[in-house]
């Protein structure tokens, strides 16, 4: 069955993008999922999520003065919305004719591009190659919620993949890290708990 | 990376590569495997390129990425196995290896340019010392047993000791005994480190050898016939009761036993074979004075060589008699009355005649007149020259006097006698001189700075090795023994020692010292002896052997028996 979007590109660069959706919460995308973008020229960007943000209008602002709201009008602003759900996503690879490469893609995707969830196989074939290289990305920016991103993550790799998380992941954030202690048993704390 | 001890152990599995070093600051090699898999004093080989190195363990340090990964343990922040993966890249062990030799092993049995590099290396390439070093992570093994072999030698071969194993692998290391016998060798420890049972084990593989003959100052009586070992209370077997008739067993005096045994022949002392110069060798033991050179240089002048000895000690002190003009001088007959005759201080030999008082009440210094025959030094040269190895026990004469006094005029004879056989041979031709080794106990007595300028021993440890003689030192105190000897010793066995400056005089002139002091100092007693000095291709830590019946058995198997015509060559025949 062919994957349903959950959104289109609303802005992107080369490092990453933001995309907006207008899905409800049993069916929007979770912080840190994986996602893939397709573009036209065979390639598929792979990111994860970073942020999911979730801007007011004036129709909510009106709304939410009110002494008492009906659970209808809850429903009906959340479906009907006029300002989408954007989420963020931070570009870690791509594949292109079926070769997948742990670096920032070749050109980034377009305005209105879909964005697809990705699937536990894709996942799998994603962090199977090499590894865990890609992982570098997320510690690129200060900006990113690097500790809870990779916990997120890597408890997706680890529902994914039937072995369960492979080992080389923790070790290529150790290798990336170790000369940061701070900021290694920070991330390592967050991810102790979640695997 | 956790690999199998035993494999680890055989050579077969790496156990770390290269991350820096020198030839001067050593190497380092970060540890793959638990730090307990290796100890110090390990012999380690490093593959680089076409070359094999080899070296020793001489420091293991605990490092880390951070300080505090090491300071802060993981364990209760993190999951075990986050710890477990975080410790495994930010914690670590460092060998300090000490590179030693070097050889062009080329390229690997498979490879295909291995032929090639056989066709132009067509003999084996020969071990040398270090020039350069392996290359950044160049893998490092444990030392398999064809690597000891390689450096140390077959233990099967033909002058080959095993003398111990290497510790952690079990792989026996030789010497090379033709080798030992070239140069003076020395055997150290503390007391109670196994320095008899090693020496005897030496001595043993000498004498089963036979390449050369072994005269053993025993001080304590207990390399000829089987002793207890203090420690086990143990029967521990002496060297005559296995080699028989190769061995002499020679005791002190014309009545001496050793150990309850009665010994191969007894030894006197004729008065005529002592000479000034074994007095000289004295001059601390007798406190003599600076006027005693001279003093006994007058007595040989006026009184020949052979008599001296004998006619001052029939000389009396003090008696005088009446001149014409009734003064009182001196009588005929004393010694003052000979030091007037002589131009000699008369008060000089007085005081050299009353200290000498103790030489003169020697029992087994003996007249001429009375010498039994086959009792004197002539039967111990004559031994040594028959390929048969001689033990001298001095039985119930173990004061220094004796000790300094026999020892040093039986070498100066041995001295005298294998310089004259070796310059007849280099002259003359005919048959070569038979190598002597002479095994000195105590040999600080002999060998210290006051008196090793003056002892035949040391012109043996610098000198004889031209002549066929070198000595085997055995001591327990080697700070005590002469610089320019300790210089001199080409193979040095030390057991554990604990005091500084022994530790550095075993070392001394030797490469990598600094590296290899702290291992001398940790040694097991009784267990580990370091080999080191020109006598051993490198130095290296080994397991000593068991000085029991096993030892004996590989030794001397039970088919190995006397023929006839050798065991008549043996008793003298």
């Amino acid at each position: 069955m062919e994957p349903i979007a959950f959104g289109r590109l609303l802005r992107s660069n080369t490092t990453g993008c933001v995309v907006g959706c207008s899905v409800s919460q049993t069916d929007a995308p979770a912080f840190g999922q994986m996602v893939r973008i397709p573009l036209e020229d065979s390639v598929t960007v792979f990111g994860l999520v970073y942020d999911i943000h979730i801007d007011d209008d004036g129709l909510v602002r009106q709304i939410v003065t009110a002494p008492s709201i009906k659970s209808e009008v809850i429903e009906d602003n959340r479906r009907n919305r006029n300002m989408p759900v954007e989420m963020s996503v931070l570009f870690v690879g791509y594949e292109r004719r079926n070769n997948i490469y742990h670096a920032l893609p070749p050109h980034p995707p377009l305005s209105l591009d879909a964005i697809y969830p990705c699937s536990d196989e894709e996942i799998r074939l994603f962090t199977s190659e090499g590894r865990f290289g890609y992982l570098r990305h997320l510690f690129r920016s200060p900006d990113l919620p690097a500790d809870d991103l990779l916990a997120a993550h890597l408890g997706q790799v680890k529902i994914a993949s039937p072995g369960g998380l492979d080992e080389s992941a923790l070790n290529e954030v150790i290798a990336l890290l170790k000369d940061d202690y701070t900021r290694l048993t920070t991330i390592l704390k967050a991810v102790s708990d979640v695997i | 990376m956790e690999n199998n001890q035993a494999d680890i152990n055989a050579g077969r599995s790496a156990i770390g590569f290269v991350v820096g070093g020198g030839l001067k600051a050593n190497l380092f090699v970060r540890l793959t495997v638990p730090a307990q898999s290796v100890q110090e004093g390990g012999f380690v080989v490093i593959r680089s390129s076409d070359w094999q190195f080899y070296g020793l363990v001489v420091d293991l340090q605990l490092g880390s990425s951070d300080p505090r990964y090491a300071e802060n343990p993981g364990m209760q922040r993190f999951s075990p196995e986050v710890s477990r993966l975080l410790a495994h890249q930010t914690l670590y062990t460092n060998l300090e290896v000490l590179p030693a030799l070097m050889v062009e092993a080329g390229p690997e049995l498979g490879d295909p340019a291995y032929p090639v590099w056989r066709e132009q290396h067509p003999d084996d390439p020969r071990p040398l010392p270090i020039k350069t070093v392996p290359s950044h992570h160049s893998n490092v093994w444990l030392a398999s047993a064809g690597d000891v072999a390689t450096i140390f030698g077959e233990p099967g071969k033909e002058g080959n000791f095993v003398i111990g194993r290497t510790r952690e692998q079990d792989h026996p290391v030789c010497i090379d005994l033709d080798k030992f016998v070239q140069r003076s060798a020395g055997i150290f420890g503390a007391t109670g480190t196994g320095k008899s049972f090693l020496t005897r084990m030496i001595l043993a593989g000498l004498i089963q050898r036979n390449k050369a003959s072994v005269l053993v100052f025993d001080m304590h009586n207990e390399y000829g016939f089987d002793d207890t070992s203090s420690d086990t209370n143990r029967s521990v077997a002496g060297l005559k009761n296995k080699f028989r008739g190769k061995v002499r067993v020679v005791a002190l005096g014309r009545s001496s036993t050793i150990r309850g045994q009665t010994p191969d022949y007894h030894l006197e002392l004729r008065e005529s074979d002592i000479q000034p110069e074994d007095i000289d060798m004295l001059t601390r033991e007798l406190n003599l004075r600076e006027t005693t050179p001279t003093t006994l240089d007058a007595l040989v002048h006026s009184l020949g060589h052979e008599h001296w000895f004998h006619e001052f000690k029939s000389m009396t002190v003090g008696d005088t008699i009446e001149n014409e003009e009734g003064k009182k001088v001196p009588a005929p007959g004393s010694v003052a009355y000979w030091a007037n005759q002589e131009g000699v201080n008369a008060a000089a030999a007085e005081g050299l005649h009353a200290k000498m008082t103790r030489v003169f009440n020697l029992p087994y210094v003996i007249p001429d007149a009375n010498a039994v025959p086959g009792t004197n030094l002539s039967e111990v040269i004559k031994s040594l020259q028959n390929e048969q190895h001689v033990i001298l026990s001095f039985g119930e004469y173990e004061k220094d006097l004796d000790y300094l006094l026999v020892s040093n005029l039986l070498t100066r004879i041995i001295r005298d006698a294998w310089e004259k056989t070796t310059n007849t041979f280099r002259s003359q031709g005919g048959k070569e001189p038979r190598p002597l080794v002479i095994a000195v106990e105590e040999a600080h007595k002999l060998l210290n700075r006051e008196m090793a300028a003056q002892t035949s021993f040391s012109t043996i440890a610098r000198e004889m090795r031209k002549y066929y003689v070198t000595l085997l030192i055995i001591d327990q105190r080697p700070s005590q023994i002469y610089d320019e000897v300790m210089s001199q010793l080409g193979t040095r066995v030390s057991g554990w020692l604990g005091d500084e400056n022994d530790i550095a005089a075993v070392l001394s002139g030797l490469a990598g010292r600094d590296a290899l002091r702290g291992m001398l100092a940790r040694l097991q007693p009784k267990e580990e002896i370091l080999l080191l000095g020109w006598g051993v291709p490198m130095p290296i830590l080994v397991r000593s052997r068991r000085y029991e019946q096993a030892f004996w058995n590989e030794l001397l198997p039970r088919g190995e028996s006397l023929s006839a015509e050798q065991s008549l060559k043996d008793l003298g025949f």
